[in-house]
């Protein structure tokens, strides 16, 4: 059979094909194609029909003898259809649950880039709020490292006893949200290129630190409101910091440490596995959001917010150890997609 | 699963069938206007969310007489669509509309797995969330320090720069962290026929010898050829088409005068268009036009030397009978040909 027979045997084949990745591509479904004449799987089959057909075609494009712009036009043909059979999957929130309670825990309890990023943020936090704190040996170190103006700003806003109407609140809460995640986020994001993600981690933990500090001398008036204030929602956001950057540091450690991948396998081994971790930031990140917008401004006593801050800190513990113990060391053993990978690499 | 030609922004797929096909690499030049709409489109969601919120707000506020009593819920639902907005915009569209968002739909390109599949929820989490990273080296300096000079808070996105230069599937660093790619998928392509309308081009096609066969190589050549031919000129036509059909000529024992181009044409003519039926059975009446009276068979000293092993054209034994106003002589040197092994 010559060429150009052969063509124009399998064009309109080929055309009603692309008539079925257009309304696929606009609805979803191929009810709309063809004047209506295939819908639900009537229309699937033929569709898979086709694209089977294309996809012969184009695997004995060699063999007709096909001119190359119309192999270029199969190639196309076939990958459109292809995207269309095979469609992205809807973000499934069930399988979030999974990665969050599951994977996480244990992810973070056995990740050495956890503890790296814990050491240094909350050893730079008491490090700088010993030195904020003691006035006398380290003369203006909160002003330098906080400065003045930061400083002045948050004695003047925790002058007033703590008290504020529903509406503040809710705002507030949204604000934090929006705000501290948003700066988790980022901090995750240039995980990848590291020194970024250390700095953040490190001026956030000295900044923090030296305000912490300075509201701690007693000479400050209004330190015992801002304790009140930040004692709730402390443990969650705090941890929620070191986790984003330890999730950071799990992408960047791909880049220099391969263990035996290639570069670009092992950063996308590690980015796999960084999700989990930078998932649990963003939910405690969330919750100290909502401590931070309705109990941290509420007058309620402090026992109760020393009590929240102590069950808090027990849940993380809870999640984090008991949670994530296991047998085997994960960084051996990764789970889900990750496995995936390291099967194919 | 994948593996790359090179020197081409094409990349080969295997699918789930076996079947391997090419998708076309998106580069910067389409990447970035899809990026720019992007950022457009998110705050038209952003005011698209917000304003009937507020409206609602309003009139419930009038409505129930009350000053302002739901302000502090707009406002936070603001903030929250607002997060959600600008970090998951990317997120939420790849995997709802198929590794697609607004702007890469207008510029037609995709987001896809490196290894064919569609894109799943982590990776485009991943692949928009390390934006930030590719946005590097200004914008990060501009969100790290305060009181730099407005200059440099414009992300001049180096770093993605740099990475797409620097793999194969031209992949930021979000890409590579994420293992997705981003193809063009264009929607509209014509199917390539050529047409012949040169009058002379089957008239001269009848003289090739009907089992001439054209080697693969062969046939893309002529292919490409005729695809391009109509951005040269004829001068320059000629130029190129001497090299590739001066032996050729000799082997179908053509004379060397005729036009390189115009023999070009003619074997590109027999070998995807004519069909069988016209040279088996009606070649009496293929009207020879302006050939009519000339043979471009040129005479018997000269075939003689053709050789059959550097020419792409095979051979087979047969040969068709010549048209009726052609020399017997030739005939017979045509014949003559029909012995060798």
């Amino acid at each position: 059979m010559r060429i150009a027979k052969r063509m124009k045997d399998r064009q309109p084949q080929w055309e009603e094909l692309e008539r079925l990745c257009d309304a696929m591509e606009l609805r979803g479904k191929t009810d709309k194609a063809l004047g209506g004449s295939y819908s639900g799987a009537e229309g699937i089959q033929r569709f898979a029909s086709l694209y089977r057909s294309a996809c012969a075609d184009l695997a004995l494009a060699d063999a007709y003898q096909l001119p190359p712009a119309t192999v270029a036009y199969l190639h196309r043909l076939v990958a459109r259809a292809h995207n269309q059979l095979y469609r992205a999957n809807r973000v499934d929130f069930r399988s979030w649950i999974d990665v969050l309670f599951v994977e996480a825990p244990k992810r973070i309890f056995a990740d050495p880039c956890v503890r790296v990023s814990a050491i240094v943020f909350f050893g730079l936090f008491c490090l700088s709020m010993y030195l904020a704190f003691h006035e006398q040996q380290f003369p203006g170190y909160a002003e330098a490292m906080a400065g003045q103006s930061a400083l002045e700003q948050a004695e003047d806003s925790f002058e007033q006893p703590l008290n504020a109407s529903l509406g503040h609140y809710i705002v507030m809460s949204g604000f934090y949200i929006q705000h501290n995640t948003g700066i988790g986020l980022r901090c995750f994001a240039w995980g990848i290129l590291i020194i970024p993600c250390l700095y953040v981690l490190a001026s956030n933990a000295i900044q923090l630190g030296a305000v912490f500090g300075y509201m701690a001398r007693s000479e400050t008036a209004s330190g015992d409101h801002f304790f009140q204030f930040v004692t709730a929602h402390g443990p969650f956001e705090l941890t929620a910091i070191a986790l984003s950057a330890a999730a950071g540091l799990r992408l960047g450690i791909g880049l220099f440490y391969t263990s035996g991948l290639s570069r670009i396998d092992s950063v996308r081994v590690n980015a796999s596995r960084a999700v989990p971790i930078m998932g649990a930031s963003a939910m405690l990140f969330v919750l100290a959001a909502f401590t931070e917008g309705f109990l941290s401004p509420s007058p309620a006593p402090y026992v109760f917010k020393a009590f929240w801050a102590i069950l808090s800190s027990g849940l993380i513990s809870f999640y984090f150890v008991i949670l994530g113990f296991h047998d085997q060391p994960t960084s051996d053993v990764p789970s889900g997609k990750a496995k995936e990978d390291w099967d194919a690499a | 699963m994948t593996s790359i030609r090179a020197l081409d922004t094409t990349i080969e797929v295997i699918t789930p069938e076996n079947i391997s096909f090419d998708y076309q690499l998106a580069g910067p030049f389409r990447r970035l206007p899809a990026y720019l709409i992007d950022i457009v489109s998110r705050w038209c969601l952003i005011v698209l969310f917000v304003l009937p919120l507020y409206l609602s707000s309003l009139f419930f506020d009038i409505f129930t007489m009350r000053n302002l009593v739901t302000l502090p819920f707009f406002v936070a639902v603001t903030l929250l669509v607002y997060f959600v907005i600008s970090w998951f915009y990317g997120t939420l569209m790849e995997t709802y509309f198929n590794g697609r968002t607004i702007g890469k739909w207008i510029t037609g390109i995709r987001v896809i797995e490196v290894d064919g599949r569609p894109i799943t929820g982590r990776s485009a989490l991943l692949r928009n969330l390390l934006r930030i990273a590719d946005l590097a080296p200004m914008y990060a300096i501009s969100n790290v320090a305060e009181g730099v000079p407005p200059i440099y808070m414009i992300p001049t996105g180096m770093v993605g720069l740099g990475t797409m230069m620097l793999t194969r599937r031209m992949q930021r660093l979000g890409d590579l962290a994420a293992g997705t790619m981003v193809v063009i998928d264009e929607k509209r392509w014509r199917i390539p026929v050529e047409t012949v309308d040169d009058p002379r081009v089957p008239a001269l096609a009848t003289y090739l010898p009907a089992d001439l066969r054209i080697s693969r190589s062969m046939a893309r050549t002529l292919a490409v050829y005729v695809d391009r031919r109509g951005a040269m000129a004829p001068t320059r036509r000629r130029e190129i088409a001497r090299h590739l059909i001066d032996p050729i000529l000799e082997k179908v024992g053509f004379r060397p005068e005729i036009d390189p181009d115009l023999m070009m044409y003619t074997l590109y003519y027999h070998a995807f268009l004519r069909t069988e039926v016209a040279v088996s059975d009606t070649q009496d009446q293929v009207d020879l036009g302006v050939l009519r009276g000339h043979s471009p068979l040129r005479t018997s000293s000269v075939v003689c030397k053709h050789d059959n092993d550097a020419m792409p054209v095979e051979r087979s034994s047969h040969v068709k009978s010549e048209p009726s106003d052609i020399d017997p002589a030739k005939s017979l040197q045509v014949k003559s040909r029909e012995e060798r092994p």
